[in-house]
Formats: C-alpha cells, sequence, structure tokens
C-alpha cells in the first residue's frame, strides 16, 4: 500500500515516486523509484549530510513535473536548531534532474560532507511489488571521474542510468560525494543530472529515434501553459468544481506520453505509477470523456492503436486480425516474453469503442480526413466484432484467453479474476459475454452505419450495419433481461444462462443506447437505488449480491471513470436529474481527494463513512478518473452537437450555482455554454 | 527450398502492394549481418505499393538484425515488437516503417484461430 506521503512527479512516460525528503530506498511494499519506458532506473537515493539523514520540513508538488523539498539535518525535535538547511528541488521530463542547495545559517563557516547514495535494480515495472530475485542479466555500476554509470545487460537488452553533476563530486561504485566549506551564511549548489538510456547493442539510445521534443523545464512550463490556454476556460460558483477542472486539465497534460512507435505524438497514458504505459480500453473511454475540452488526443489515439491492429493469429498475445490492443509495454518482461505486452491484445471491448471513438470525434469536430484516412480499420475492425468475437455463434461478443498462462481471463473493464459472477457467487465458466460490450457493439455498428454512408460512399454497408444493430438490440433485450429484477444480467455462460447479479455495467447500456425505451426507466431507478448507490456515487457490483465487498475491486468500489459514462447514459435517455445526481456525487468526492479523483473509492453509504474512503492500491493520478469531472460537465450542461452547431441543455443541481464554460472547440469554432443550478434533487435514501 | 526470408520478400515484391502499409512512404533496408557479411533488402514503399530490391542503397530507415533471427521473424517463430524491445533488431531512422512492416509477419505456426463453440443459430 502506497504511503500517503509519497511523492510524485512525472512526465508522460518517466516519473519519480519518493519519500517526503525526496529520498528514494525501495522495497516491495514501498516500490519508490525512478521509472522510466516500464524500467526502474534508481531503485535508492538517499541523501546524507555529514552522515546523517535529513528530514523533511515540507515539500511543494510545484507543477506535476516538478518538486521542491526543504530539509533539516537532524530529529524533528531538534528544528529550532537546524544551522543547515538543505533544498532539493527536482524535475523530470526525458531525464531526471535535482538541484541540491544548502544554505548555512551559522555564524560559524561549516565543514561538510554532502553524500548521495545512489543504486539500480533496473526492475521491470512488472516485478517492483515482489522481491527481485534472480534477474536473468547481469547489473554493473562503473565509477568514473566525471560519472557514474549503473547499468543492466541481457543479452541485448541494455538499460543505463548515468549521473554526473555541476560540481566536481567524488565517485563511486554506490554513490557520490562532494566536500563543502562554508562560510557563514553562505550558500552551495550543485545540478545533478539523472540520464537514463534505453540502449542498443552498439550503445545507441534506442529512444533517440524518437525525435521527442526537448523536454528540458521552459520547454516544459511554456508547454503546459499553451495546453491550459488551449482549453475552455471554467468558472463557476463554486469554486471546488473550478479547481476540480483544473487540476483534471493539469493531470490530464501529465499523463500524455510518446510511444516508441508514434515518433514523437502525444496520447493518453492509463495512470500512476503502475499504467503509465498505453492501454487501449484506457485510452479510448478518457479521449472519449475529454472530447469537448482536448479533442486533438483522440485523433493520436485511434491513429497509433488504428496502426497496432492485430494482422494474424498469435496465442500468446491474444492477437486476431482486426483485433485492437489491449496493453503495450517496453520494459524486461515484454522484451523477453515472459509478459505478452508487445502488445497484448486480450480485450473485447478496445475493438468496438475505436469505433464509437472516432464517430464521435468527427460529430464534434468534423474532421472527416481521419475517418476516410481510417476506413481499412474500421472494416477490420467490424470483421473482428463479427468473425472472431463471436465465439458461441448467436452474434455476442465473447471472450475465452488462448494464452492460459499470462493472458488475461477477463477482457472487460472489469478486469480481475472475480469480477463477473452468478447470483450465488459462483463464476461462469468460458467463454463468457459481458452486457456492456454488446452495448458498444450495438453503438459501433450503428455509428459505423454513419460513416460509410457519410464519408466513405458504401450505403449498401451502411444498411447493412444498421440492420444488424438493430437484430442485435431486439436479440439483446430478450436474452439478457433479468425479469425478476428488472435489469440486464451481468453475463451470459455459453450455455445460455445468465450470470443475473445487479452491477454498474447497466449503466454503460443507457450510454450505448442498445437498451429499448421502455425498460431504461428501470435501469434508471436501480442506478440511484439504494442497492447501487451509495450517496457518492454507483458501486460496480450491488450491495445483497453475494460477492459485494465495499472495498471489492471490481466487486462493490466506485470508479469515478464508470460513473462518468452512467451519468451520460442516464442523460441519454432523459434521466437528467438521476444523471445530476451522480455528477453531484462524484465531484462531491473530488473535493476530498484535492479535486483529483482516484482510479476507486470504497462503497460505503456515503451516511456512514462522510468521506469517501479510497481504496488502498488506487492508481493516483489516473487518466480515466481524470477525464471524469470533464464527461460529467459535458453530461450536466447537455453539450452535444447537432449538425454544425453545439446544442447546450443544462440540467444542474441547485447547488452547483452558476457554470460557464468558454470556448468550446469544435467545427462551429468556438463557443461558449452558461449554465444555473436549478435541478432540486430528490433526497435519496442512503 | 527458398528460406523464408526470401521468401517473405519475393512475396511481398510480387504483391507489389500492401493494404496494411498505405499510410506510408519511405525506404527501408533490412541488413542481415553475419560476420563481414551483409545481405541487404531494400523496400521502397509508396503510399502502400511495394518494389524490393537486393541493393546496398540508402534508406531512410535502417533495421539491423542477424540473419538467423530475420529467418525466424519471417517465419513466424519469433515476434518482431519483443525483438524491438529487446534490442536484437535495431533501427536507425523512423522506427514506425519497421513497425508496419513488422504487423506482415506471420502467425506463428502452431498459433489457432479462437475456439468456436456454436451452440445455435443466430436469428
Amino acid at each position: 500500500m502506497a504511503k500517503a506521503n509519497m511523492v510524485r512527479i512525472l512526465d508522460g512516460s518517466t516519473f519519480v515516486v519518493s519519500e517526503d525528503t525526496g529520498d528514494i530506498e525501495a522495497t516491495p511494499s514501498e516500490p519508490t523509484g525512478l521509472f522510466s519506458f516500464d524500467t526502474r532506473f534508481l531503485s535508492r537515493w538517499v541523501l546524507t549530510v555529514n552522515g546523517e539523514r535529513l528530514n523533511a520540513l515540507s515539500y511543494d508538488d510545484l507543477q506535476y513535473y516538478q518538486a521542491r523539498f526543504f530539509l533539516v539535518p537532524g530529529m524533528p525535535t531538534h528544528y529550532v536548531d537546524a544551522k543547515l538547511s538543505i533544498v532539493r528541488e527536482r524535475t523530470v521530463g526525458g531525464s531526471f534532474h535535482e538541484q541540491l542547495i544548502i544554505l548555512n545559517h551559522d555564524e560559524k563557516a561549516v565543514d561538510l560532507e554532502i553524500r548521495m547514495d545512489a543504486g539500480a535494480d533496473f526492475a521491470d515495472l512488472f516485478q517492483v511489488k515482489d522481491e527481485i530475485l534472480n534477474k536473468k542479466g547481469e547489473i554493473y555500476a562503473e565509477a568514473e571521474a566525471d560519472r557514474l554509470r549503473l547499468g543492466y545487460r541481457r543479452g541485448n537488452f541494455r538499460r543505463e542510468t548515468v549521473i554526473s553533476s555541476s560540481q566536481a563530486a567524488r565517485y563511486d561504485r554506490n554513490g557520490f560525494a562532494y566536500s563543502v566549506h562554508l562560510e557563514p551564511n553562505a550558500r552551495w549548489s550543485t545540478d545533478i543530472d539523472v540520464h537514463t538510456a534505453v540502449l542498443g547493442p552498439a550503445s545507441q539510445d534506442l529512444r533517440l529515434d524518437l525525435r521527442v521534443p526537448s523536454h528540458e523545464r521552459p520547454t516544459l512550463q511554456r508547454d503546459l501553459e499553451e495546453w491550459i490556454a488551449a482549453a475552455p476556460k471554467v468558472n463557476a460558483e463554486c469554486e471546488e468544481l473550478a479547481r476540480t477542472y483544473r487540476r483534471s486539465l493539469v493531470d490530464l497534460a501529465a499523463l500524455r506520453f510518446s510511444p516508441l512507435s508514434l515518433s514523437g505524438q502525444m496520447l493518453p497514458a492509463a495512470g500512476l505509477p503502475w499504467f503509465m504505459t498505453m492501454f487501449g480500453r484506457d485510452s479510448i473511454l478518457t479521449c472519449l470523456q475529454v472530447i469537448p475540452f482536448v479533442p486533438e488526443l483522440s485523433r493520436t489515439t485511434l491513429r497509433l492503436l488504428g496502426s497496432l491492429q492485430g494482422t494474424r493469429f498469435d496465442d500468446f498475445r491474444d492477437e486476431d486480425p482486426g483485433r485492437i490492443l489491449h496493453e503495450l509495454r517496453s520494459g524486461e518482461t515484454a522484451a523477453f516474453e515472459e509478459q505478452p505486452h508487445s502488445p497484448y491484445y486480450g480485450s473485447v471491448d478496445a475493438t468496438p469503442l475505436f469505433l464509437v471513438l472516432l464517430d464521435e470525434y468527427e460529430r464534434w469536430t468534423g474532421d472527416v480526413a481521419l475517418v476516410r484516412e481510417l476506413e481499412q480499420e474500421c472494416r477490420a475492425a467490424l470483421k473482428w466484432i463479427d468473425n472472431y468475437a463471436d465465439l458461441v455463434g448467436n452474434g455476442y461478443i465473447w471472450y475465452e484467453r488462448r494464452n492460459t498462462d499470462t493472458g488475461l481471463e477477463n477482457q472487460c473493464w472489469k478486469d480481475s479474476w472475480d469480477s463477473i459472477s452468478y447470483r450465488d457467487g459462483t463464476l461462469p465458466p468460458f467463454p463468457r459475454a459481458t452486457c456492456e460490450v454488446q452495448g458498444y457493439a450495438y453503438d459501433a455498428k450503428v455509428r459505423a452505419a454513419r460513416m460509410a454512408r457519410e464519408f466513405w460512399d458504401d450505403p449498401a454497408f451502411a444498411d447493412q450495419l444498421e440492420r444488424e444493430a438493430a437484430q442485435l438490440k431486439e436479440r439483446f433485450n430478450r436474452d439478457w433481461w433479468v425479469e425478476d429484477g428488472q435489469y440486464f444480467a451481468l453475463a451470459l455462460d455459453p450455455d445460455g444462462r445468465t450470470a443475473d447479479v445487479l452491477s454498474s455495467n447497466i449503466g454503460h447500456l443507457l450510454w450505448s443506447g442498445i437498451v429499448d425505451q421502455d425498460r431504461a426507466e428501470k435501469l434508471a431507478e436501480h442506478l440511484v437505488g439504494p442497492r447501487l448507490f451509495s450517496g457518492w456515487g454507483v458501486r460496480t457490483l450491488a450491495e445483497g449480491e453475494a460477492r459485494y465487498n465495499p472495498i471489492g475491486y471490481h466487486n462493490g468500489t466506485i470508479w469515478p471513470f464508470d460513473n462518468s459514462f452512467i451519468a451520460w447514459g442516464l442523460r441519454r435517455y432523459g434521466f437528467a436529474e438521476e444523471a445530476a445526481t451522480i455528477a453531484d456525487g462524484i465531484l462531491s468526492a473530488a473535493t476530498y481527494f484535492d479535486g483529483r479523483l482516484p482510479e476507486a473509492f470504497g462503497g460505503y453509504n456515503r451516511e456512514l463513512t462522510k468521506f469517501p474512503v479510497e481504496y488502498p492500491t488506487a492508481c493516483s493520478p489516473q487518466a480515466w478518473s481524470t477525464g471524469a469531472p470533464m464527461l460529467l460537465l459535458r453530461t450536466m450542461l447537455g453539450i452535444e452537437p447537432h449538425g454544425g452547431h453545439l446544442a447546450v441543455e443544462p440540467r444542474l443541481p441547485v447547488g452547483m450555482g452558476r457554470i460557464e464554460v468558454l470556448d468550446i472547440p469544435g467545427r462551429w469554432g468556438r463557443v461558449d455554454a452558461f449554465a444555473r443550478g436549478r435541478l432540486n434533487l430528490h433526497q435519496l435514501s442512503t | 527450398m527458398l528460406d523464408a526470408t526470401t521468401r517473405f520478400f519475393e512475396d511481398l515484391d510480387r504483391r507489389g502492394y500492401e493494404p496494411l502499409l498505405t499510410k506510408l512512404s519511405g525506404t527501408l533496408r533490412f541488413d542481415l549481418n553475419e560476420g563481414p557479411q551483409t545481405r541487404h533488402w531494400l523496400l521502397r514503399i509508396d503510399r502502400g505499393r511495394i518494389r524490393v530490391s537486393q541493393e546496398a542503397r540508402e534508406a531512410d530507415t535502417i533495421a539491423a538484425t542477424s540473419p538467423e533471427l530475420f529467418e525466424d521473424l519471417a517465419a513466424g517463430r519469433e515476434n518482431g515488437m519483443a525483438a524491438l524491445i529487446r534490442g536484437d533488431m535495431t533501427v536507425i531512422g523512423d522506427i514506425r516503417l519497421v513497425v508496419q512492416v513488422e504487423r506482415l509477419f506471420p502467425s506463428p505456426p502452431d498459433s489457432r484461430e479462437p475456439r468456436r463453440i456454436f451452440h445455435r443459430e443466430v436469428y
């Protein structure tokens, strides 16, 4: 479990997690370190002055890529006597940079021995929570006159950390040291550069080919300012809402990264610290959430996912032709095929969601060129849905992993092993089909039909897709309805039996539009009813189900991202009040996390805990949690593209006061949306 | 009988057009190094149209590997992305070209299609 006082800074796929002193001493339970490209490049980074560890007075996260630590020697009780201050200011952005400043407050001169212990275990991101034993390659350390080189070599796989300093230092294999004489009230400083290298056999850095713009501090600062300036402004009477929006925008900037295969273009990574990599599902859903605010992320994501779409059958990677990837990593376990992430394709929702995102993106931006550019990928994705995903031959998307060793059992967003169950808590056999994925497939076909008719000049294909979508909707409403509960089952087993638990997935069905109009009201009642709704949000699994557990990862916790799509779905079917209830709950929860929503929090009743209980190992910031406030804003404001213009139909709860969103970009140029809270939400029983 | 490497490139040349490469243009040279000997395969890609030759001419992007590894890639026994991450295939130039051509390598020989169990007809 991550300690609350850990400090994290990041830029794309490089990040540093440390203690509040800035020190790094990695252990399996405290997986701190400097990470880049799925590898830990520093596992030890400990500063001492005259052999003494330092204590933190305070630290500031200045920017997402920058932090500053104020330290003193000695124990906390000696603060008042401190004659020395030590400031560590660090930045990530391509490499890791730390400025060390020492101030002597004494009236006497002092002689100091300043030392930094440095070490690297080069753990794969996948291994950092384990005791790292028996690394198959060789770890080496070389102290040179002006630098310390820490490295790892396994065949041609090489990773290196090179440490150098602006002030002359004495380097040894375990760190480096300075002897400093400081006059009264004098100041000493040094700049330490930690360069991480992904090396090829001829020692060239494989990432040099990335042509990533320089990530020096002024560039990062300018880039962030431009990013914020380009996004719409949100002015809100409710200050917390404005803060949450701003926090989301900055975190989203931090989570952008540039994968090896895209030559410097940016897309959202999934989240810090465990998912600083590309996920098909997470990237697509995040893009969908933020389209009204930063539509350009979608273009990059769609292009990249299209360029890595599956082309063959590969059991180890669960790859099929036309399938959109699940996860791409570049660490040691992927390199040596101990894990299948090169890339791994075991997800059944990324493929239909790829189509959904492309259509939604065009509706906002009018970027017809991209819809034409990706026609071939769309057709391959549709073919995958019909040919390779329908394992039972009854017109649904199913999953069963072929990589039974390291592949994923559950290939939907609730991907933990026990997330899909019958009412008695037992787990269904494979293949399995989950309900929300059928909704995505329906939506994908409806949207692909529009694209085929309007942009691909193929009306016959459009007719066929619409016919298939209509049949799917009819079939689904018949096969998945749980009569005695009046909702849709979570999943279907290969014998046609329903996993008939009540789950948050029914909200995604509303979003997709697959639900018959006369059944929507029942779903809306469930979603804000006492079994699913905690007062903060909708639980992944309803209270009363056998596997319900308020801190069960996918069996009772509340996921902000999940809730944002549920709210969108409710609004789509006209349940504005229910949507506002959920938006209000999640945005209230955000204020307890300084505007930064975690991946998940406990499903406890709001009345019981009074504050949202963070799920123990939740990722934060995480892309789709970061996107949730933006989608909730869209939902409450009722902003929707209609032909060439943007329609606004706000339904805000009274407590939200007045909100204005200025300069919403799109095919209309830039427009503003204004809203005032007028909805009196029912007091829901919690 | 031809080796998988030659077959891979000759097939590509014979097809002359590869839909998976329609978004790409550029020259890509594979250098298969073995001691002092290097075999070159040069791909000229113009929005999906391909010409293959065995020239040692300059190219926008050069991918280097051993002939054994390339043989395994061309036969589907090894995976190109993993080889890139491992450093067993190195690239100078635009890595996107290599990542896209990698997708043309065949399925692993022992791979199965998804297991289908047909219970009922779609109706």
